[in-house]
């Protein structure tokens, strides 16, 4: 026994013939607008059929099914692991990190430089160790005194020997 | 990220500043007159003088060391003077900061009013300035300058 619906879908598609298609006819409540109805549908039939038929023909349907099944998947399941997901690697060496870097190693190159330079203009002494300019008598009191200069290298004692100084009496040692 | 660039070249810079700055000016200075002479029974050296015994002996060959006349500045600025006096004898000091701890100084002994020595020196810490003066009886006359 068919319902109305499949009886008027047949219809539709002139599919009920005899004795079946009159008493369908007879139990349309108004038979001229099923009858418009039925003329939009066949041309709606008609075009869906004319441009259905242009579009190209899939020849990778069951791959392209699979890939879109699998991206629904990825995109609906909860992202528990964030970590995992691959990552785009940045590298550290960019040009303007190299230039930085550059210039930051000439700057140290340029300290150490004048470093080395200033402690070779001293002469050869340390600069750790204490360091006679320069020393004079006056030679009208002391006519025959000489100046010389050393250090004793295990006590760090530098040592401006002045001999010819003239000797003085024991009282000039008072306090 | 390119904050981290700059943090290396401003470590040394400051480096280089800190060290290139005149030396800090909380040490202090202490200048001695001492006498140096034979004696049966030497007195113990003075506590200024301990670290210097075996130098001093052996550089003037004399077993006794006294101190007639001393002074001990503490430097604020680096750029200040003073005089260690004896009866006779006096030490004027006039110091200059210079770098990495040292004080450049101006000496001059003065016997009375009269200028016996004049000597300029850049001295440094831990290496004490040690000055040859007149024999004086049977001793000799030793000035000391030493950064404490």
């Amino acid at each position: 026994m068919k319902t109305f619906e499949e009886k008027w879908t047949a219809w539709l598609d002139g599919q009920l013939t005899g004795k079946e298609l009159a008493e369908f006819e007879t139990s349309l409540p108004d038979k001229t607008a099923a009858e418009v109805e039925k003329q939009e549908s066949l041309k709606l039939g008609a075009f869906l059929k004319e441009h259905l038929a242009v579009a190209p023909a899939m020849t990778n349907e069951e791959f392209f099914h699979h890939q879109l099944r699998g991206q629904i998947a990825q995109d609906s399941a909860p992202t528990a692991n964030p970590v995992e997901r691959p990552q785009a690697r940045e590298t550290w060496w960019s040009i303007g990190r190299l230039l930085w870097t550059g210039a930051a190693s000439l700057a140290i190159f340029c300290v150490c430089t004048y470093y080395v330079i200033q402690e070779k203009s001293t002469g050869g002494q340390s600069t750790y160790l204490t360091q006679i300019i320069n020393a004079r008598v006056d030679p009208v009191v002391s006519p025959n005194a000489t100046i010389s200069m050393f250090e004793t290298k295990e006590s760090r004692v530098t040592v401006l020997w002045v001999d010819g100084l003239q000797s003085l009496p024991s009282e000039y040692a008072a306090k | 990220m390119f904050r981290r660039a700059f943090v290396l070249p401003l470590a040394v810079l400051i480096l280089a500043l800190a060290s290139e700055a005149p030396a800090q000016a909380s040490e202090s200075v202490w200048s001695g007159l001492v006498m140096a002479n034979n004696v049966p029974e030497p007195t113990p050296i003075p506590a200024e003088l301990n670290g210097l015994e075996g130098t001093l002996k052996q550089l003037f060959g004399y077993n006794q060391f006294q101190v007639i006349g001393q002074s001990r500045k503490t430097l604020k600025t680096g750029e200040e003077d003073w005089l260690a006096t004896s009866k006779y004898f006096s030490l004027h000091v006039d110091s200059k900061a210079a770098k990495r701890s040292s004080y450049v100084l101006n000496l001059q002994l003065f016997q009375e009013q009269k200028l016996l020595l004049e000597t300029k020196a850049k001295l440094s810490k831990s290496s004490p300035l040690v000055i040859k003066g007149p024999q004086v009886g049977d001793g000799q006359l030793v000035l000391l300058v030493v950064i404490e």
